[in-house]
């Protein structure tokens, strides 16, 4: 008997992902296009990279966390479609960003 | 001896691709019979990812700053200024959609619809995107290859 529901975490850190994957454009852009952002990150571990990689990765996991304490800690209501659109639609647009970003603006 | 660093870098890489690959052919058959093994799968690529991923950043914010220097001295200076840069930045949010399998895959797909397709369409953007991980780093070191050639040191 097929049995549709799924997880809170795999609903919470699924909408994570997808916030994520484009946070993690959005810090490329703001990286390259600033440097005083770019030097700050430098500063906090030695490596910008480093710093990016670790705040993309606590973001994901402190919003994943925190989505799947939403409605009385039943994490968020949207269908499963929806879901795999978000993913999708976050991680198509988060990569294709990077890949623009870089070939027609920096 | 620091080329092997390299070297593990890539192993591990291809072993996250292969897993997802595996996670994604068992997931169009899933059944109780195999559901233990495409929830260890999705496990062993996630961990596979980290360990490409712990590899090739250590490789990078140490001893990447030789390699930049000889493509940027060669014909290929686009092996790092587009190459590199977008592979440094695309490759975190590959590392959270492998992160993101595991906890897909630990519901009952041998009962669920939705969860199977979950599970297809994330296994499949892993297997793309490490793909083109993959082939990203492989014109990486042809950039730092050209420029040796050309530059000898």
């Amino acid at each position: 008997m097929e049995n549709n529901t799924l997880s809170k975490s795999t609903y919470s850190f699924g909408i994570s992902l997808a916030v994520c994957a484009v946070l993690n454009a959005a810090l490329v852009i703001a990286k390259e296009s600033s440097k005083s952002v770019a030097g700050g990150m430098q500063k906090i571990t030695g490596h910008h990279w480093t710093t990016h990689v670790l705040f993309v990765f606590a973001v994901f996991m402190v919003l994943g966390w925190a989505l799947s304490r939403k409605n009385n800690n039943t994490g968020p209501v949207i269908s499963t479609t929806r879901l795999i659109q978000t993913v999708a639609g976050g991680v198509v647009a988060g990569i294709v960003i990077i890949l623009g970003f870089y070939l027609f603006a920096d | 001896m620091i080329e092997a660093i390299l070297m593990v870098h890539v192993l591990f890489g291809v072993g996250c691709v292969l897993s997802a690959m595996w996670v994604l052919a068992d997931s169009l058959n899933a059944s109780q019979a195999n559901a233990s093994r495409i929830k260890w799968l999705s496990r062993a690529t996630a961990l596979c990812m980290w360990l490409a991923f712990l590899v090739g950043g250590y490789w990078y914010v140490v001893f990447y700053h030789t390699d930049k220097a000889i493509i940027l001295k060669g014909p290929w200076p686009f092996a790092h200024n587009y190459f590199m840069e977008t592979k440094e930045h695309f490759v975190i949010t590959l590392l959270l959609l492998a992160s993101y399998l595991p906890i897909a895959a630990s519901n009952n797909l041998a009962a669920n619809k939705d969860a199977r397709r979950l599970v297809r369409c994330v296994a499949a953007m892993v297997v793309v995107v490490a793909l083109m991980a993959e082939g990203h780093g492989s014109l990486i070191a042809a950039g730092v290859k050209v420029g040796l050639l050309t530059n000898p040191h």
